[in-house]
């Protein structure tokens, strides 16, 4: 536990603090130093256009990482609304609600998000907006499903007795219960984003260059696979360890909340 | 039970014709004029405003939303799919090649990921805690880590250009298929090692099993009767849960080892903007998508008793 915590406290770290300890500008094209192989001045190398890696890597951790923290909070909002409606708003809103969260889930996600970034235009707005749109499901029903378990508890029938306003006790009362539940969600979200600005990135749709995205780099890296081929091994190995630290901890926070029930 | 099929189709109708509209109403909301952009395709060339409105008039833009919503979702009830805005011709025989090319690559993907992980799953629980087991846990949250695209950037790397051994793109001999099929499989097997482990172990630990041993019952008939049941639910999961990321997977993968599939149909599309292809393919892997849980939905019913007909 406390090595995994570490692992992803540095990636927190590297997502904060990434552009400052970059040694170069990220989008400095230098066209004398193209393709420069690991050294001394460029500790990775340069890509195409002479510019530093090692820099791209760094600014890349705060776009992957931002964005991925935006997407995930949007659809934790947005889904914890949803769910928590669809359990206090009487039968229809739970049909209705629900009935649309299964539609949004009849799309693979991934393919749904490549359409909504591909067909708005290629940015980070539609990015943001087509891995939110895909990404606020599981939050609404696992919402749902505690939040209608949570009916017939002494504390929730008293505040309904007492005559408090739905919405506070959907606040005060059912969101606190929820929040260790939709923690282990959002975790696995974090990560699925990540995994969803690189791809969109790889496949052009995503962050546009010269922005330095892991997924744009792994794309502009293909290109020399044959002269460069070290080029690519970096994005991707920051993808993998970034999405790792995040799934171990959300399997960790899953353990230590499996542990805390059973011992009640 | 019949009560319980017609229950599930009327939402599964419900859920597809959700889709279906949401799907339109983004393509319909999408910025710049399809008409246009059909233009720019046909002609490549600028043309004057009056051929615009006849093009326009042509795909049925001219009306209002619901009236070409309609024009698109009623042929749609008999299989029709409607005609490419760039080339007019019928886009279900080029969705149905496409697929052609899709479906045994997730089929492949879908065997080298049981191949991979059932003997690793029923190795790692032969011990719980030893040293296989923390290996089988650790490769698969390495493997769930991996995204698609870059793992088969990894192999095309190593046995395309390396080693010349496979080749890397296209899909002309059935030798194309291997690199994808093991680029998607690796994916597939993380996840399966991991719920079929975990299932094994849950089976395993049920209560009931050591009062029938005591029983003299034999224990070939416990694992029959009592422990395969029991592990074939989280493998009935994740096969609903592995149709996505075999569908998603594929679009990545083909894309990467230019085979020419769904996802390169999809992506050609969408870079066209020829959206009755993009509608196609969205609605037809909703319908896929949807179907495959249903029938999901029924074995579950039909292996575990305790799912009451009421959770429909």
């Amino acid at each position: 536990m406390r090595s995994v915590g570490g692992l992803a406290a540095l990636f927190l770290l590297l997502g904060i603090a990434g552009p400052w300890l970059a040694p170069h500008d990220p989008t400095q094209i230098n066209i004398a130093h193209r393709l420069s192989p690991p050294g001394a001045e460029w500790l990775l190398g340069t890509d195409a256009l002479g510019r530093d890696i090692v820099s791209r890597l760094l600014h890349g951790a705060r776009w992957s990482l931002g964005l991925a923290f935006v997407i995930s909070v949007a659809g934790l909002c947005i889904g914890t609304l949803v769910g928590l409606v669809a359990a206090l708003g009487g039968r229809l809103a739970d049909w209705a609600l629900m009935r649309t969260t299964d539609t949004f889930l009849a799309f693979p996600d991934l393919v749904a998000a490549v359409v909504i970034a591909g067909v708005l235009g290629a940015g980070t707005g539609s990015l943001i907006f087509a891995l939110t749109v895909t990404g606020w499901m599981r939050y609404a029903r696992v919402a749902r499903a505690v939040g209608v378990s949570l009916h017939s508890r002494g504390y929730v029938v008293q505040a309904r007795l007492a005559g408090l306003w739905p919405a506070a006790i959907a606040f005060w009362h059912y969101l606190p219960s929820l929040l260790s539940s939709l923690m282990v969600v959002w975790t696995g979200m974090f990560a699925r984003a990540v995994l969803g600005i690189s791809a969109l990135g790889f496949l052009g749709f995503g962050v546009q260059p010269p922005s330095p995205e892991w997924g744009t780099m792994l794309l502009d890296a293909r290109i020399h696979m044959r002269s460069t081929p070290l080029q690519m091994l970096w994005p991707g190995l920051a993808v993998v360890g970034c999405v790792l630290a995040i799934n171990l901890t959300g399997d960790a926070l899953r353990d230590r909340l499996a542990e805390k029930d059973g011992h009640r | 039970m019949t009560g319980l099929v017609v229950g599930l189709i009327l939402r599964a109708g419900v859920v597809l014709t959700g889709a279906a509209l949401a799907t339109f109403a983004l393509l319909w909301h999408a910025p710049g004029d399809p008409a246009l952009a059909i233009a720019l395709a046909r002609f490549d060339t600028v043309v004057p405003a009056a051929v615009i409105d006849q093009l326009r008039a042509e795909a049925g833009l001219d009306g209002g939303f619901w009236q070409a919503f309609l024009a698109w979702v009623a042929p749609l009830l008999v299989g029709d799919f409607g005609q490419s805005s760039v080339t007019g011709r019928d886009v279900w025989p080029d969705l149905v090649r496409a697929m052609s090319y899709t479906l045994p690559l997730a089929l492949a993907g879908l065997l080298v990921g049981l191949i991979i992980s059932l003997p690793l799953a029923l190795v790692a629980t032969r011990r719980p805690g030893g040293w296989l087991d923390r290996c089988a846990v650790g490769v698969a949250a390495l493997g769930a880590s991996i995204p698609a695209y870059w793992l088969g950037l990894l192999l095309i790397m190593l046995f395309a250009v390396r080693l010349g051994w496979l080749p890397a793109t296209g899909a002309r001999t059935p030798v194309h298929i291997v690199l994808p099929a093991v680029t998607l499989g690796l994916g597939v097997a993380a996840s399966f090692t991991r719920i079929l482990r975990s299932g094994i172990l849950d089976a395993r630990a049920q209560p009931f099993l050591p009062a029938f041993r005591r029983r003299g019952v034999a224990c070939r008939d416990i694992a029959r009767a009592h422990v395969a049941p029991h592990a074939a639910i989280p493998v009935v999961t994740v096969f609903g849960l592995e149709l996505a990321f075999l569908l998603e997977g594929a679009v990545m993968v083909e894309t990467i080892f230019a085979r020419p599939g769904l996802g390169s149909f999809l992506v050609g599309a969408i870079e066209a903007r020829d959206f009755p292809k993009v509608q196609a393919v969205v609605v037809f892997s909703a319908l896929l998508f949807v179907t495959f849980n249903m029938i999901i939905d029924l074995i579950y019913r039909a292996i575990d008793p305790r799912i009451g007909e009421h959770n429909a």
